[in-house]
């Protein structure tokens, strides 16, 4: 036996896992990374450009924005709403939709039906809107986005392992432990879970990437934290006004977004690739 | 004149880096209008010459050595046009699966016109031809055939539109690569009827690949025997089945069981060695699992010696083969009055289809009444859509019944809590697909000793202990215990199944098809086993199988099923021997005849042995 | 094609009915604002006995259910409410912007289905050979970028950098916009000013490009997986026997499977794809539903978010259907029992 797992192996979790690694620890650390808080302003030295550039200050690496707050440490404090939001609604989302999937394709009929239906109808909207109208309701702030990716991004879950659900309740070794006098929850936990754990990891993966954006994308139209933490498609939305004066404060936070969102994707398809091949074929002996 | 021909043919896979013989040294020729067997077991290499005649080899694998030539032409050497220019016109193929060989979004009449127009005929002549060629086989209403869809078809219709459209091209070569494998038997019949016929119409060349012997003797003029790769023995069809040269073809034989009256089957240890063992073999492939195998035997690969006229085998000690015999078995005691332990009576299920606003029913199972009694083996044949495996679900819990009573062990399942209580402690299943029956999560030691877990206080130490046991019953080494299914083969996978459904120590086991799709030697292996089971532990079965001669060796009873009803039933040797029911006699027309029966028919020359099949009737 | 249409009342029936779920599920959420419409409607100055007025007069003294009916009753007969902000008809608001959203979302549909198919046959090409790791990798950066980050990204090229196309609103100032159906491009044709069409044309070939090609590499993937599952099947291996080409085997049959799972999933992302045209008409300016909807929500004029949102339902539930009966019409085993 190898000593690595073959999960590990991949070149594409490997990335994956060391971009997102990298990103949680400049979140978590930001207060010691950051070279400046990043609400103070001096508006001194606005729209300065980045170091490299005509004009740049070594003080200010990567610039000021309009109000002279440095871009750096604004990206990096922004990572922090970004990993937070991503990790927690992620992981909110996949729990709904994770016990409401097994729930409707173990025990089939009329609660199939129900979960389906109502999945049907919370899909009929764009996500997008629903977050929106959703951050209307409840209200900005940082507990309202996470709460409003999950009651949007559950259905995502539930839909997608609800047909592997389904797959693995008709294989016969299921209806084996039934007969041999498993309760559903054993059966449930000890036959089907371990089976769909593979697409369920998958699908966290993706689902942290598709959380940034929608983070970006509310802070973008100013539904999200609030003006006074800084997030990267609030700052994309600042730097928008600006463009002409600034374009550097456009290209940061849409690069950060990117490598963030590319390396959960990435992480995503390296897993799908390794733990979707029926885990029993990593185990030869 | 020889129209295909092998010569030293060696066809070689990579495999981790090395190079392996999939196909050794093999040759054999066949003539215009002869029909030529191929005979092996799975992963012997049949479908492998298939593949290198259609050159359609899958990635990693080539021709490496001999010649391969059709016509005189060299395949392996040809240019890949020219060679792509004789499929479907001079050389055809026959599939295994019917259903799915068809694409599901065209339909029939489009796909044939499609093959038509690539063989060169006319536009406005190519209805006209299909219709003919549905008609040559036979087929009901063929201009409504046209229309539709493959999924509209049953597997044996869909056999016939490809047998069809291969011999429309009125091809040199058909190659039919189990053609009837995946059809009931009495379609297999009709199937095997229907390409003789056309192929003496049109003298064309047959390659009829299959695994089962019986019915390459009852179809076939000459008969070639694969073993791990290479010919084990070449001849006419009723040498190589009257009087093997080679231990292996001889062991296959006995491994069938009989129909006509019930002897003991020979049960080849282990199985045919793996591709990844065929460099590390020194001498004959066969020997580690002969009965007559010598020192001589491991030091060199026999050659094919002559052991009658035009018929070889591969084997030094050919001369004894015919000394093989299985062991005598204790006879099967019919318990004289034992007990009723479980008791059907007018079982009814009925399913409900369709959706919101058309429903349909569909009765799967009627009215079925029957009684087992201890220490019996009761075998529930029929072919597909026959309702025995729904019935085997009613009795074990996995359905409930629409209409009628269980009985287990005196006490009526009415579908209480305690009712269901008792039937799990004395009912337990064993399912057909070994490959979706075991978690593949699992280990075998985990799988074998669930019922443990499911009472809920075996420690590991004793699971492991409990399972260690159950494995030796059921002949897999100790060192099983720790693996994954993965790791084991179909047959030793199956043995898996049976012991956990015999932990929990049940008095009636249900067995589904558990030894269909196993190769013969493997399905001789479990059937031996659940007979010494029975010896040994004494529980009752039902026994459920489209396969009649399995039947026959291992149940003292037997019910016949056709569309949800039992047609007749009774002691497995009265009903075998003198049916009463119409399709009873159908069934049983239809198995090929085993060993006895052939060697007791007048010879002649150069003839398939080819019995009088059921009636060819429409639809 | 009788038989799709008992499937299509059907799927009608059934979108009715969650349509007045959504409305009811909107109507409930939007009533958890901490905001006060009736304060909002009225000057900062007004006393507490002027705003208890107003919220008699809009009906919010009432329970939440026979808010909701009346509301209902209203939407049945056509009348949307009053924009609290704009102090206009909503059904009017929204009869003014929704064909240009529709026109952007057509023209991104039509560049997302384009590119996805090709890129998915080209990824399907390429397996097996040295391009496929690259083009795959490729795909998968592609994924990464959303469709408000392309927005971003072709205004910084095309617009600043290389100042080759428009990104602000449909026409460029000075033009007088024809009103014949509502849709500017086919008005601007009806009235015979091809200058203004083309005109027109080149603003929205930017945001529908961004949006497009957010859209494609789904279904460039998905179309590549179907191509080869469908390649494991044996009607492929059997169409090889009988002799015919690879490219005969690709276009005739593998492709006619294959676009079927393609196809659900393209409904699917069609769906996502509309609700994206919110992100886009904001960042190019574009006067569309998106835009209508931000302002809404910026000053919380609920009769605008709940209108807006139930018509966005409207059209996703469209695409559903109008994709539902195409995959029944091709595939068989559905049509035909």
């Amino acid at each position: 036996m190898s000593a690595r797992p073959a999960w590990l192996r991949s070149g594409r979790v490997v990335f994956g896992l060391s971009v997102v690694v990298l990103i949680s620890l400049v979140a978590l650390f930001a207060p010691w990374l950051a070279p400046h808080d990043p609400n103070e302003q001096t508006l001194l030295s606005t729209f300065l450009p980045p170091f490299w550039a005509k004009g740049g200050e070594a003080a200010f690496p990567l610039g000021t924005d309009s109000l002279g707050r440095c871009t750096l440490s604004r990206l990096i404090y922004g990572a922090r709403i970004a990993m937070t939001v991503a990790i927690v609604a992620s992981f909110g989302a996949m729990i709904i939709g994770a016990v409401l999937a097994h729930i409707a394709g173990y025990f089939g009929g009329w609660i199939d039906w129900l979960i389906g239906r109502t999945v049907d109808v919370w899909m009929s909207f764009p996500p997008v809107i629903l977050s929106l109208i959703l951050m209307v309701g409840l209200g900005t702030g940082l507990r309202n986005v996470i709460l409003a990716i999950v009651l949007v991004d559950w259905t995502r879950f539930c839909r997608v392992l609800r047909s592997e659900v389904l797959v693995v309740t008709r294989r016969d070794y299921v209806a084996a432990a039934r007969l041999i006098g498993f309760s559903h929850w054993r059966t449930i936990t000890r036959e089907i879970l371990p089976a769909t754990t593979p697409l369920l990891i998958t699908l966290v993966s993706l689902e942290m990437g598709i959380a940034v954006i929608v983070e970006a994308i509310l802070s973008f139209v100013g539904m999200s934290v609030g003006a006074t933490t800084p997030a990267w498609g609030q700052m994309i939305a600042d730097a928008r006004q600006y463009i002409y004066d600034s374009p550097w404060n456009l290209v940061f936070p849409i690069l950060m977004i990117f490598i963030t969102v590319l390396g959960f994707n990435v992480l995503g398809d390296g897993l799908r690739r390794t733990l979707d091949v029926r885990l029993t074929e990593t185990q030869r002996a | 004149m020889t129209l295909l021909e092998a010569q030293k043919l060696t066809v070689s896979a990579s495999l981790d880096g090395e190079r392996v013989p999939v196909l050794h040294d093999l040759s054999f020729s066949l003539k215009a209008g002869r029909v030529l067997g191929l005979v092996g077991e799975s992963g012997a290499g049949k479908s492998m010459v298939g593949r290198a005649i259609a050159q359609l080899l899958p990635p990693g694998f080539a021709a490496t050595g001999g010649a391969l030539t059709f016509g005189g032409v060299d395949l392996v050497t040809m240019e890949p046009e020219a060679r792509r220019a004789l499929l479907g016109r001079e050389i055809a193929f026959i599939p295994q699966e019917p259903l799915s060989a068809l694409n599901p979004v065209l339909t029939i009449g489009r796909q044939f016109d499609e093959h038509l127009a690539r063989i060169g005929v006319a536009s406005r002549e190519r209805r006209a031809a299909m219709l003919a060629a549905f008609d040559a086989v036979h087929l009901p209403r063929p201009a409504e055939l046209l229309a539709r869809y493959p999924h509209q078809l049953s597997g044996g219709m869909c056999q016939r539109v490809l047998i069809a459209m291969a011999f429309a091209s009125k091809p040199k070569l058909v190659i039919a690569d189990e053609p009837t494998t995946a059809l009931d038997v009495t379609i297999q019949a009709r199937v095997v009827q229907l390409i003789a016929e056309m192929q003496a119409r049109d003298d064309t060349a047959v390659l009829f690949i299959t695994h089962d012997l019986r019915l390459a003797a009852q179809v076939c003029h000459d008969i070639l025997v694969l073993y791990a790769g290479r010919a084990a023995e070449y001849g006419p069809a009723r040498n190589v089945f009257g009087a093997p040269g080679h231990p292996y073809t001889r062991c296959l034989q006995l491994a069938n069981p009989a129909m006509r009256e019930r002897r003991g089957l020979y049960a080849l240890p282990e199985r045919m060695p793996g591709l990844r063992a065929y460099n590390a073999m020194a001498g004959c492939a066969f020997a580690p699992r002969c009965p007559l195998a010598i020192t001589q035997c491991t030091q060199a690969p026999p050659p094919l010696a002559e052991v009658g006229p035009s018929h070889v085998a591969a084997c030094i000690r050919a001369a004894r083969t015919a000394e093989i015999a299985p062991a005598a078995e204790p006879a099967v005691e019919t318990p004289a009055a034992a007990p009723v332990i479980l008791e059907a009576s007018a079982l009814t299920k009925r399913f409900a289809s369709g959706g919101l606003f058309r429903r349909a029913e569909f009765t799967a199972v009627s009215n079925v009444s029957f009684a087992l009694h201890e220490n019996e083996f009761v075998g529930i044949v029929g072919e597909s859509g026959s309702g025995k495996s729904t019935l085997a679900r009613l009795i074990v819990g996995l359905e409930t019944p629409s209409e009628g009573r269980i009985e287990i062990a005196g006490r009526d399942i009415d579908g209480s809590a305690e009712a269901d209580d008792h039937r799990r402690r004395h009912v337990q299943m064993v399912f057909q697909d070994p490959q979706s029956a075991l978690n593949p999560r699992r280990r075998v030691a985990s799988i074998v000793t669930q019922p443990l877990e499911a009472a809920g206080h075996a420690t590991w130490e004793e699971r492991l202990a409990r399972a260690g046991l159950l494995l030796r019953e059921i002949g897999l080494p100790g060192e099983a215990a720790t693996r994954f299914p993965a790791q084991l083969s179909g047959g030793q996978r199956q043995r898996v199944n049976i012991a956990r459904a015999l932990c929990a120590v049940p008095r009636i086991l249900i067995a589904d098809e558990i030894v269909s799709g196993l190769d013969v030697s493997v399905q001789a292996q479990l059937l031996k086993l659940l007979a010494a089971l029975r010896r040994e532990r004494g529980f009752s079965m039902l026994f459920i199988s489209h396969d009649l001669s399995v039947v026959r060796y291992l149940c003292d009873r037997v019910l016949v099923m056709l569309r949800g009803e039992v047609v007749e039933s009774g002691l497995t040797e009265q009903v075998f021997a003198a049916p009463a029911h119409e399709y009873t006699r159908t069934l049983l027309a239809a198995v090929p005849p085993d060993d006895s029966e052939i060697s007791a028919r007048p010879r002649e020359s150069g003839d398939p042995v080819l019995g009088p099949g059921p009636p060819l009737s429409r639809g | 094609m009788t038989s799709i249409l008992p499937l299509i009342a059907r799927r009608v029936l059934v979108s009715v009915v969650i349509l007045f779920i959504v409305s009811a599920l909107l109507f409930c959420i939007l009533r958890l604002l901490p905001v006060d419409p009736a304060a909002m409607s009225l000057p900062p100055n007004a006393t507490l006995a002027e705003i208890e007025a107003k919220r008699h007069e809009m009906g919010l003294d009432q329970p939440l259910f026979r808010q909701y009916l009346i509301w209902a009753t209203q939407v049945l007969h056509g009348d949307f409410g009053t924009s609290i902000h704009f102090r206009r008809g909503v059904a009017g608001l929204i009869g003014s912007t929704l064909p240009a959203t529709i026109e952007l979302a057509l023209l991104a549909m039509i560049v997302a289905g384009t590119l996805g198919i090709a890129g998915g046959l080209y990824l399907f090409h390429v397996r097996g050979s040295a391009m496929e790791p690259i083009a795959d990798a490729g795909s998968i950066v592609l994924l990464s970028l959303p469709e408000f980050l392309w927005g971003l990204f072709f205004i910084l090229l095309f617009g600043v950098a290389l100042e080759l196309l428009p990104f602000t609103g449909r026409l460029t100032a000075g033009f007088q916009r024809p009103v014949v159906t509502g849709f500017l491009l086919l008005d601007t044709l009806l009235a015979g000013r091809p200058d203004m069409f083309l005109n027109a044309l080149k603003h929205m070939i930017l945001p529908s490009l961004a949006l497009g090609i957010a859209f494609a590499p789904t279904i460039m993937r998905v179309l590549r997986s179907s191509l080869l599952d469908v390649y494991q099947e044996d009607y492929i291996h059997q169409a090889r026997l009988r002799g015919f080409s690879e490219r005969h085997i690709l276009l005739r049959h593998a492709l006619k499977n294959a676009i079927l799972p393609t196809l659900s999933l393209m409904g699917v992302q069609f769906g996502f794809l509309f609700g994206g045209t919110l992100l886009i008409e904001v960042i190019y300016s574009y006067p569309g539903l998106g835009n209508l909807m931000v302002d809404a929500v910026r000053n919380a004029d609920l009769p605008i978010i709940q209108a807006v949102g139930l018509t966005y339902c409207v059209v996703v539930l469209t695409i559903n259907t109008v994709v539902d009966a195409a995959y029944v019409i091709l595939n068989p085993k559905l049509r035909i029992a």
